[in-house]
């Protein structure tokens, strides 16, 4: 009898601050990722980068922030062709890179043997005002591109005016509503190709898992779901339905970030299945590895590269 | 007769030379930018890596100008 504690009001208030905990603070809640990131996860365990052909990344850093990089890429290349066949090209060319990182600043320059160029800024004016900037200038007339976003990151919202060339002009809206759910949306108005649309977007995320939805007026209905199902390996499911079209595409795939190498890998309801290796070899030395094979168009990519610093 | 005449016609004229006028300077501020935009084009296009380069050689630590060229 001695030995039992009775329940005093010791163990009440202990009850209570739990409860406090689990109730979310809605003046507090976090700042959502970037509109165009939202299908971010899903995106980096599913499309891999995957090129066929030899390249080879060289990345020379002057010091902290400047740095420059030559790319040589030997390998076909696909041209756009009417008939179901791909038409494949082959190509070589070398690509001189300037990249200069600042906290604040941003500019990574990029130009090809051909003349073209790829450009992109990112300047932070102040903590919430971001601009962005990417462009695509070749000396072919009318094939130049270039694009500029301002972002302002509020304290629980990100909204973002978009405005190009060809007179395309956008907007987007995400705002966080619990501490795991945003909802977002986004406009977009082109001119000259006389298209517009409206999209609507969802993002539930947790630890383990992130799970992604997007509704657009191109007819574009785009599902995703990624699980993380240790620190080594997440699995990621996608679902792509485009009702104007009846266009049905659906992929599985997974992702492995182990210590010596990472392990991309999926499969697609087209008949496609790819997979990606990047392994380091050494410090700063990594070897690539990228097969994409195409039953259905009968389209069989191969890959290998090497990536220096 | 010939007065009202010519006093239509001047008035046609005027309202004429107005109009032009006013299409001109809209096409022109349309000519402008797009002038404009073409010369933004062609700067950027050759200037922007040697902006890049200039700006990292000048950030600290300066970095030597042998180190833009060797390969080490």
């Amino acid at each position: 009898m001695a030995g039992l504690v009775p329940p005093g009001p010791t163990t009440v208030p202990a009850g209570e601050s739990k409860k406090a905990e689990e109730k979310t603070d809605f003046m507090n809640l976090p700042c959502p990722i970037p509109f165009e990131e939202l299908h971010r996860e899903a995106l980096m365990s599913l499309k891999p980068e995957a090129f066929e052909g030899l390249r080879f990344d060289f990345t020379k850093g002057l010091n902290q922030k400047f740095s420059l990089s030559h790319s040589v890429y030997m390998g076909p290349t696909e041209i756009p062709s009417q008939s179901a066949e791909t038409i494949k090209i082959p190509t070589a060319h070398y690509e001189f890179g300037a990249n200069f990182i600042d906290p604040n600043l941003m500019l990574i320059g990029r130009v090809l043997t051909d003349g073209r160029l790829n450009a992109r800024v990112k300047w932070d004016l102040t903590d919430n005002l971001t601009v962005k900037a990417n462009a695509q200038l070749s000396n072919e007339p009318h094939m130049s591109h270039g694009i500029v976003n301002f972002d302002y990151k509020g304290k629980d919202y990100r909204s973002q005016f978009q405005m190009g060339n060809a007179a395309l002009f956008g907007a987007s809206y995400i705002q966080s509503v619990t501490r795991h759910l945003s909802l977002g949306g986004e406009v977009f108005w082109a001119g000259q190709h006389r298209k517009s649309g409206i999209g609507y977007a969802a993002r539930y995320e947790t630890d383990k898992m992130v799970a992604t939805g997007q509704v657009a007026s191109t007819g574009v209905v785009a599902l995703s779901y990624v699980q993380k199902v240790s620190e080594k390996v997440s699995l990621a499911s996608d679902f792509m339905y485009n009702y104007i079209t009846r266009d049905v595409t659906s992929s599985v795939g997974y992702d492995y970030i182990l210590r010596q190498c990472r392990l991309r890998g999926k499969i697609d309801s087209n008949g496609c299945a790819a997979a990606y290796l990047e392994e380091r070899l050494n410090m700063g030395l990594n070897f690539i590895l990228s097969a994409e094979i195409d039953h259905r168009k009968k389209d069989y990519k191969f890959g290998f590269g090497l990536t220096v610093g | 007769m010939a007065s009202r005449v010519s006093l239509k016609s001047k008035a046609k004229g005027g309202k004429g030379s107005k109009g032009l006028d006013e299409k001109s300077t809209a096409q022109c501020l349309k000519e402008w930018s797009t002038w404009a935009l073409k010369k933004a084009k062609v700067v950027t296009h050759y200037g922007f890596i040697p902006l890049v380069i200039i700006i990292g050689m000048n950030s600290d630590p300066k970095p030597q100008l042998y180190q833009l060229l060797s390969p080490v």
